[in-house]
């Protein structure tokens, strides 16, 4: 699920405050976006799980490798790396899907915040969640690190958690002093 | 008195006389479930938004309730739920008739205080009929701790492989010395597989330091991201719901499973419990946890169980918490993890609560080591328990995770798993593990048995493989190298789980061809007699066949 870099607007955050509060707290089944090569139907946890038992064929890392391409012949060879083994934001919207068709909306959200946080590399995801500790940030440094969340990695519900995360820590006196 | 009666000079040797009690002191929280303080169940809405959340005002929320009326509560459901009676709502927990999908659907619709006045109506025979049909995977099953005083990475794969033989389907690590734990995940991380294909691994350390091991592929899942039921105490852990909610994110993103840890007790600890009962916070954690969409919850007091295990109904609280996680639908970890008696009565007897109805993992975890080698300040029972523990098994026909064994083959994979651990050492050019030890750890008690290490140069290399970016697949391509094409296919098979994140749901754990099994395709359908989760057939003929039994064809 490709998303376009955006740039910061007050309708895009209201959008997205919208959308991470009916993914977070609406227990509704939201339509699953359809996984890459797996049809437009929504996933269905009797169909569809475990979906490396049902759907090998559709499975994708984050690279584009099949599961069938990673072979150990192929990891001696020198053929796969680290990132043909990490999960793709298709897969984690799949599997939000079949969380939802379980009537899991809230782990649903969780993976497709996940999914957002597949674009972030590791190093800079460690230093946002150290940046949203307590008395880490100040309140424009968090709204900073939202914006960078929406505009850089198209991370939308992420960035609407850390707006949020803004707003209550100042409340509450949680930030930098 | 002039003269003792002998009885009591007799009872007064007991080893129970060692453990601490004390009477229920409400001002700093030392109450297990029913405080003054805790406040009236109650919730307003308006516009689709939580107003009063238990009689506290929106404008007076701490950063918790928030968190809960914003993220856990589901508004559509919350007046139908409040409107419940709780004394009902409790028989319906215990009622066969009532499906478990029902109390679930229902539970999103609770505030902590109504939970709370619902717990607090089931003695603990209801709350165990409560865990057998709320429980989110129908197979129980139960997790260990694999560590040693020595941090000597053999024993450490020896270790894991024989826990994982034994049926254990988590392993679990931590440290004596910190910068140690990369060497002690990678060590059982492949030491379980070498035990049992599909057994899943992590080590409990700082949670930055956790993440970053999962995202090299040195542990499979994490479960030290704790959580607290008092803003103040979810300060001084340096979090808060929003950062721990990043974090569970994160670790999704890697492809890893993850569930929080809480505790009754911790926030009386910690000093600021607010007055309120040990099981009102606690039922604020488990809320936390599904508020941010986190699949599980390791509970059961924990780390903390000597609080509420001094004070009265505290070990009836602990078994409540366990079931407030499963009547949320949340994977539960239920504890039974720290040693909290000296009466070995008593540690049964605790223990009883989850082994009876069974948990998702039963244990978080069953001490693997000897009691001295464990680094999680030991746990109710220990290696030194097995044959116990797989009699109470079969007297009671109960499926407790662990399946007899035959010292022949432990030593089998107890050896193979250091002699893999070897080969991966050399190749990562980390201090090679010598064939002597090799040897002990394959006949160890503990790390009594082991030779030291270097500590220094141990912790030199290891700072180097994380800087040059040690990965899983670096680890697998060791194994082959050295001839253990098994071990490495198996390492890799994990990885590959990552990729199409089917262990990211509820309950998930691995059997032993890798096929998940999880709250999605094992889910819990008890509904009474003949249903559910049964200990019969092949598993009961390997549960029952334990070689302390007498053969009648032999006599």
């Amino acid at each position: 699920m490709a998303q376009k870099e955006m740039n910061l607007s007050p309708e895009l955050i209201a959008e997205a405050v919208k959308r991470v509060m009916a993914s977070m707290v609406d227990s509704k089944v939201q339509p699953a976006a359809p996984v890459s090569g797996g049809g437009s139907a929504r996933p269905d946890a009797r169909k569809d799980y475990p979906l490396a038992l049902k759907h090998p064929d559709r499975v994708r890392s984050a690279s584009g490798k099949k599961l069938d391409e990673v072979t150990l012949d192929k990891v001696l060879a020198g053929q796969i790396g680290f990132d043909d083994v990490k999960i793709s934001p298709e897969t984690l919207e799949f599997q939000a899907g079949i969380a939802e068709s379980v009537g899991r909306p809230r782990l649903a959200a969780n993976m497709r915040r996940a999914a957002e946080m597949t674009r972030i590399p590791d190093e800079r995801i460690l230093e946002m969640y150290n940046a949203l500790r307590p008395y880490r940030s100040t309140r424009q440094e968090l709204l900073d690190m939202a914006a960078e969340l929406e505009t850089k990695y198209g991370a939308r519900v992420c960035s609407a958690l850390v707006r949020e995360a803004a707003e209550i820590y100042e409340k509450r006196g949680r930030l930098k002093r | 008195m002039a003269r003792r009666q002998k009885r009591f000079e007799v009872l007064e040797q007991r080893p129970i006389h060692k453990d601490g009690f004390i009477k229920e002191w409400v001002e700093v929280g030392l109450v297990a479930m029913d405080s003054p303080n805790d406040p009236a169940a109650g919730i307003k809405i308006q516009g689709g938004k939580v107003v009063e959340l238990d009689g506290k005002r929106r404008e007076d929320f701490d950063m918790i309730d928030y968190w809960i009326a914003d993220h856990y509560i589901d508004t559509a459901v919350a007046e139908e739920a409040m409107g419940l009676d709780s004394l009902k709502f409790a028989r319906m927990l215990v009622d066969i008739d009532v499906p478990r999908c029902e109390i679930i659907r229902l539970s999103v619709g609770m505030t902590p205080a109504k939970i709370l006045e619902v717990l607090k109506k089931l003695n603990v025979v209801e709350l165990m009929m409560a865990m057998q049909k709320l429980r989110p995977r129908r197979t129980p099953s139960n997790q260990a701790h694999v560590t040693n005083l020595k941090d000597t990475p053999a024993l450490l794969a020896a270790d894991a492989a024989e826990a994982a033989y034994r049926g254990f389907s988590e392993v679990e690590t931590t440290v004596g010395v910190v910068r140690y734990a990369p060497m002690n995940a990678l060590s059982i991380t492949l030491g379980s597989q070498v035990g049992r294909p599909g057994v899943i691994a992590q080590c409990a350390v700082e949670e930055a330091l956790e993440l970053a091991m999962g995202m090299r592929g040195l542990t499979h899942y994490a479960e030290t991201v704790s959580v607290y039921g008092t803003e103040q105490v979810f300060i001084d852990g340096d979090d808060t719901p929003w950062s721990k909610a990043f974090l569970a994110s994160a670790y999704a993103s890697r492809g890893l499973k993850m569930r929080y840890t809480s505790g009754t007790g911790s926030e009386v600890q910690m000093g600021y419990a607010e007055g309120k009962s040990m099981l009102y916070l606690e039922i604020r954690c488990v809320m936390v946890t599904k508020a941010a969409g986190v699949q599980g919850l390791q509970n059961g007091s924990i780390s903390c169980i000597g609080v509420p295990g001094a004070v009265p109904a505290g070990i009836r609280a602990v078994l409540a918490e366990n079931v407030a996680t499963v009547l949320t639908d949340l994977e539960v970890a239920s504890g039974n993890d720290q040693t909290f008696t000296h009466s070995s009565i008593r540690n049964t007897a605790r223990m009883l609560m989850q082994f009876l109805p069974g948990t998702d993992l039963i244990f978080s975890g069953y001490s693997s080591v000897p009691n001295y080698d464990n680094m999680f300040a030991g746990s109710t029972h220990d290696c030194d328990d097995y044959d116990d523990y797989l009699v109470l098994q079969r007297d009671l026909q109960i499926d407790g995770g662990l399946r007899p064994v035959t010292e022949e083959k432990v030593i089998e994979v107890r050896n193979r798993a250091a002699r893999a651990l070897q080969a991966v050492f050399e190749e990562l050019s980390l201090p090679p593990v010598t064939d002597e030890e090799v040897e002990a750890a394959t006949y160890a008690h503990g790390s009594k048995d082991m030779p030291d290490r270097n500590v220094p140069e141990d912790l030199r290399a290891i700072d180097e493989m994380m800087k040059r970016g040690t990965t899983a697949l670096d680890i697998v391509r060791a194994l082959a190298k050295h001839g253990f094409r098994q071990e490495a296919e198996t390492m890799l098979n994990m990885l590959k789980q990552k990729i199409s994140g089917d262990y990211l749901h509820t309950s998930a754990i691995f059997d032993e061809n890798m096929h998940v099994i999880s709250a999605v395709n094992d889910a819990n359908d008890y509904q009474g007699p003949g249903t559910g989760y049964r200990l019969e057939g092949a598993r009961w003929d390997i549960l029952k066949d334990i070689p302390m039994a007498i053969d009648p064809e032999d006599i």
